[in-house]
């Protein structure tokens, strides 16, 4: 995490292979990005990462299901009902499925965009602001769905956020100012990522 | 992803409905000149088949320039009859008259003015194709019968009187019976009067000769064994063929006759499509820059720049077949309103039924499809160009990437695959498709960046520049038009692009007119400077190979106070020899009389002079300038010609004047000569001049009193008089091309209409908080009407400025040196500039209600 203008997501742009760094070098599940081209990055993201946006990003054309499944679409891959079931129960929204996103509140949303994320068993999902714009009652649930899949399901997630509630779900804090990493260490209470906050500016 | 294009093409319904119309319309004019053509030709080959039904073998004369030309053919004798007689295995032989004539009712009213009208003779019951729906076939000498089609058309009943005026006669005859042919209420839509044969034959100027002869073999011998026996007994100068060649040939010549209709409108569907195209790309520019989000979402989830332009491609893939599909249907609806077009004009084809074929079915769905597709493939091109963290942030710019090779080799493949497509589409005549589609692959392959940031950037600065002129005095009118001019250069290549589908067809329309302008300026300098007489004596609607009666000079020249008329007669040549092969082949050619033409019209002599018309004689020849630059020809050259009866004659070069007026065809020789050897017995037209100090009101009426008296299908004109029809000529055909532009203007007018809608959408937040800051709905409405009109002007200004260039560089290029007089009809460019205006006014009523009905607070709430 960090204020606003930190690099948290250019950093996250540059881990995804979303953007190029200027110089060093990305691993991302043993792939060195550096050396892919836009194809190659492009069937990375296709096989082993994952989004979730502040602003949901569904497409307001496909039904929920369509939005969870587009990933497995868009790589021509067969769905695992299985697999996908036990997604819809995580994220509890069963009986929405055949729902538009205009139809769904925005804690909804965001459950079918962690759901989508998930899908296709990224090695890495990377959030960006996810409860950015959501209240607290749907902001906890989100939180509680990506904990979850962490300690269930042993997914890896990386977070981008400045809300020190969020933060104090990861295992891990990395804490950026003016583009430099000024914290890496084991998670906090959100009291104690308020203090180091306030320590910091 | 099928189901993200699926989808998505359905939420975008009312964009897909007015893009899909554009298509649409375009198809329907080019399926409905299919369906059209069509149904004429196969009317035409159910007639020429029933027609031969009765007969085994028919004998015309040769007609060694082709069935087109327009000449005179020798008839054939009663004796050539009477030798067919004897020939073993006829079982009966007869002769017909068919020539053209003209018609006129007992009020003197001319029948059928723009069709071609012909006497034809009562045969035998065996052979006649005529029976009479009224009354019966003639069998006295005063009785004509009349086709149905015609006589329903002007009113006329049994009893009333009908005038034939033929070759060299007029005759009054009493309508005895209404006839059908075959089962056809016309004769494949002429006007047909028919005579006894004696009768056919004088109003003809035939006696004792026959058009065709008609032969019924016995039955135990074949057609074909028939044609044999005859053939051999036969001239060269005449043509023996068997019933079904015969129906064949006749189909053939009246297939490639219509080919020429068939191409004039399919010329408009191209135009149409083309508009079309300029629509389907904007509206896909515009969708794929809102969509921006979207693809960067689907990249972020892994989707490949090839899926995002295939997506695109196939949402315009099933807009293009979708539109083509409707246009094919509206094409068989079109089809008979064009055909009215056609009517009104005054042209009758017959239409029975209508012919679908296959070819008419993918020939339109893969010309609205291919035309859709690859309009819409840079826009798709540029949707793949969105990144991925386009998802993630907003107004990111696209990513410009340097050409690569991977890019250059799609270009390649494109125009390969336009090259096949040409190949295919030339098996359904498609020339033209072809050609619409490469001038669109070049829009899409202008890939030298330089050359095509510079055409873009000059061509939305002028347009902004246009804009800002229009708007000013909008501006007065307060903020509404301060805003609308704003708007329209917010994004100047939008407003460039659906203002560009405008401004092709006033481009069009403005090239017409003032093409026509110039020919009609034209017509009047050349023709004060050529006509040194004083009338012209001459058919307004002559058809065919039949001007005027050659015995009008005589019956005027009685007249006192005038000094000269001299004949002018048409005809065609075959060069055979003597010339360059560029020189060679059919040519037009003018007889005149050598020792009178000279002193009534001016020739500018290039070697020679008036006296060398005296030697032209029977072996002498003028050539036109024209003809002979860039060819070998010179004086004392000799030429081989054959002529239309089949003769092949030697003309020596005399002399080479050049003609302003164009009365001379590539070569002049005397009167005498082409009554002889080109048996042409009609003259084209009478030049006359006046006893020096008569004024024109003593003669001319007592000219038109002769002609009025026996030969009604003539008309005397002044030298204005004559200027005053041919520009009523070219106004007609401009009426024509101004109807099948509407058209493309139209089309035009859906896309200000998807346009305005589009960013109406777009600006919903802005409308919202204008709305509420205050402004009026009205407000709202007359902002949108003014950026239409903008929007519309642009097109109008910048369409009648292509148009002068256009018109410009064509007559420098092609009319250089001809005396093509260039002038621009002011008065029809500013009514132009207005309907500009108006049309704009018209596409904006609709989305100016939508922008109008805007929800304030949704508005503010979308983001």
């Amino acid at each position: 995490m960090g204020p606003s203008g930190s690099g948290k997501s250019t950093l996250m742009h540059i881990l995804a292979g979303l953007d190029r760094p200027t110089s060093g070098t990305v691993t991302l599940d043993g792939i060195e990005l550096g050396t892919l081209d836009d194809k190659a990055l492009t069937l990375l993201r296709r096989e082993k990462v994952g989004f979730i946006f502040q602003t949901f990003n569904l497409l307001p054309i496909l039904d929920a299901r369509e939005n969870i499944l587009l990933p497995l679409s868009i790589a021509g891959r067969s769905v695992d009902q299985a697999w996908f079931d036990q997604l819809i129960d995580a994220v509890g929204i069963g009986d929405r499925l055949h729902h538009r996103p205009a139809q769904l509140s925005g804690g909804q949303q965001q459950r079918v965009a962690v759901a989508r994320a998930l899908v296709s068993r990224p090695a890495v999902v990377f959030a960006d602001e996810p409860t950015g714009n959501l209240d607290s009652a749907a902001s906890g649930e989100v939180l509680e769905l990506l904990r979850r899949a962490v300690d269930d399901l042993g997914q890896t997630v990386v977070m981008v956020t400045h809300d020190a509630h969020a933060a104090a779900h990861a295992n891990r804090l990395i804490v950026l100012a003016d583009g430099r990493i000024v914290r890496d260490g084991a998670a906090l209470d959100t009291d104690g990522i308020l203090d180091l906050m306030k320590s910091l500016s | 992803m099928w189901a993200v294009v699926v989808r998505g093409f359905f939420s975008r319904k009312l964009r897909a409905v007015l893009t899909g119309i554009a298509v649409a319309l375009g198809v329907a004019l080019m399926s409905g000149t299919y369906i059209l053509t069509d149904t004429i030709n196969s009317s035409f080959a159910a007639l020429f088949t029933a027609g031969e039904q009765n007969r085994s073998v028919v004998i015309v004369p040769h007609q060694g320039l082709g069935t087109n030309a327009a000449v005179q053919t020798a008839p054939i004798s009663e004796a050539t009859l009477q030798k067919v007689r004897t020939v073993p295995g006829v079982a009966q032989a007869d002769g017909e008259v068919l020539s053209t004539v003209a018609l006129f009712d007992a009020r003197g009213t001319r029948l059928n003015k723009l069709a071609p009208n012909l006497v034809s003779s009562v045969l035998p019951t065996r052979f006649e194709n005529f029976s009479p729906v009224l009354g019966s076939l003639p069998t006295t000498p005063t009785a004509v019968a009349i086709d149905q089609a015609t006589a329903q058309r002007y009113g006329l009943k049994v009893g009333q009187r009908l005038r034939v005026a033929g070759s060299s006669v007029s005759a009054t005859y009493r309508i005895a019976g209404i006839v059908k042919y075959v089962s056809s209420a016309s004769f494949g839509g002429a006007g047909i009067a028919l005579l006894i044969p004696a009768q056919a034959q004088r109003i003809a100027d035939e006696p004792g000769a026959w058009d065709e002869l008609i032969v019924a073999a016995v039955p135990s011998v074949s057609a074909k064994t028939l044609q044999a026996r005859i053939r051999a007994v036969l001239p060269a100068t005449l043509d023996v063929r068997t019933a079904a060649e015969q129906a064949a040939t006749q189909t053939s010549n009246l297939k490639s006759d219509l080919s020429f209709l068939r191409t004039f409108l399919l010329v408009f569907a191209y135009v149409a499509l083309f508009v079309g195209a300029f629509i389907i790309f904007n509206t896909f520019s515009i969708t794929v820059a809102q969509r921006t989000r979207e693809f960067g979402l689907l990249r972020t989830l892994g989707a490949t720049r090839g899926q995002v332009v295939r997506s695109v491609v196939a949402e315009g893939a099933m807009l293009g077949l979708g539109g083509s599909a409707v246009g094919l249907l509206a094409g068989i609806g079109l089809a008979p309103a064009l055909d009215q077009l056609f009517k009104a004009f005054g042209a009758n084809l017959p239409d029975s039924g209508t012919v679908l074929e296959f070819r008419t079915v993918w020939v339109s769905l893969l010309a609205g499809t291919a035309v859709t597709v690859l309009a819409g493939l840079p826009p798709a091109l540029r949707a793949s160009r969105v990144t991925p963290i386009a998802a993630m942030r907003e107004g990111v710019p696209l990513e410009r990437k340097p050409r690569s090779v991977r890019r250059r080799r799609t270009v390649l493949v494109v125009v390969l695959a336009l090259l096949l497509l040409r190949v295919v589409l030339a098996a359904g005549s498609g020339a033209g498709i072809a050609t619409i589609l490469i001038v669109v692959a070049i829009g899409v392959s202008i890939r030298v960046p330089q050359v095509r940031a510079r055409i873009k950037a000059g061509f939305s600065a002028l347009v902004v520049l246009v804009a800002r002129a229009l708007a000013r005095p909008l501006a007065w009118r307060g903020i509404t038009g301060r805003l609308a001019g704003d708007n329209t250069v917010r994004h100047p290549g939008r407003t460039a692009v659906t203002a560009a589908a405008l401004m092709i067809g006033v481009a069009l329309v403005s090239f017409v007119s003032i093409f026509a302008a110039g020919l009609k300026a034209s017509i009047n300098k050349d023709i004060n400077s050529s006509f040194a007489g004083n009338l012209v004596v001459l058919d307004p609607n002559a058809a065919g190979n039949v001007g005027i009666p050659a015995t009008i000079p005589t019956a005027i020249r009685r007249l006192p106070g005038i000094k000269q008329v001299t004949e002018v007669a048409f005809t065609e040549g075959k060069v055979l020899a003597g010339a360059d092969t560029a020189a060679l082949g059919t040519q037009p050619i003018t007889a005149i009389e050598p020792n009178g033409f000279s002193q009534v019209y001016r020739l500018q002599w290039d070697r020679g002079s008036n006296a060398t018309l005296d030697s032209l004689g029977s072996t002498g020849t003028v050539l036109n300038k024209a003809y002979v630059s860039g060819t070998n020809l010179a004086v004392g050259k000799t030429l081989t010609v054959q002529t239309p009866s089949g003769q092949v004659i030697r003309l020596i070069v005399r002399g080479i004047a050049s003609d302003k007026a164009g009365l001379l065809g590539s070569m002049a020789i005397s009167l005498s000569l082409a009554r002889s050897a080109f048996s042409q017995r009609s003259d084209g037209i009478d030049l006359i001049s006046y006893e020096p100090g008569v004024p024109n009101s003593q003669i001319q009426p007592a000219v038109n009193r002769i002609l009025e008296a026996g030969f009604p299908q003539a008309e005397s004109q002044t030298a204005k008089q004559y200027e005053a029809s041919q520009a009523a000529k070219v106004n007609t055909l401009l009426t024509l091309i101004y109807v099948l532009l509407a058209l493309s203007v139209i089309i035009s007018l859906f896309g200000i209409v998807n346009t305005l809608v589009l960013s109406i959408f777009e600006r919903r937040r802005e409308l919202g908080m204008l709305r509420a800051i205050g402004t009026s709905r009205r407000q709202v409405r007359q902002m949108i009407r003014y950026e239409s009109i903008i929007t519309a002007l642009i097109g109008g200004v910048l369409g009648i400025f292509f148009g002068i260039v256009i018109a410009l560089i064509l007559t420098a290029a092609t009319l250089s040196g001809s005396g093509f007089v260039f002038s621009i009809p002011v008065g029809t460019l500013i009514i132009l500039f207005v309907l500009s205006g108006v049309a704009g006014l018209i596409a904006a009523a609709w989305p100016a209600r939508r922008a109008a009905r805007v929800n304030i607070l949704e508005a503010l709430a979308t983001q």
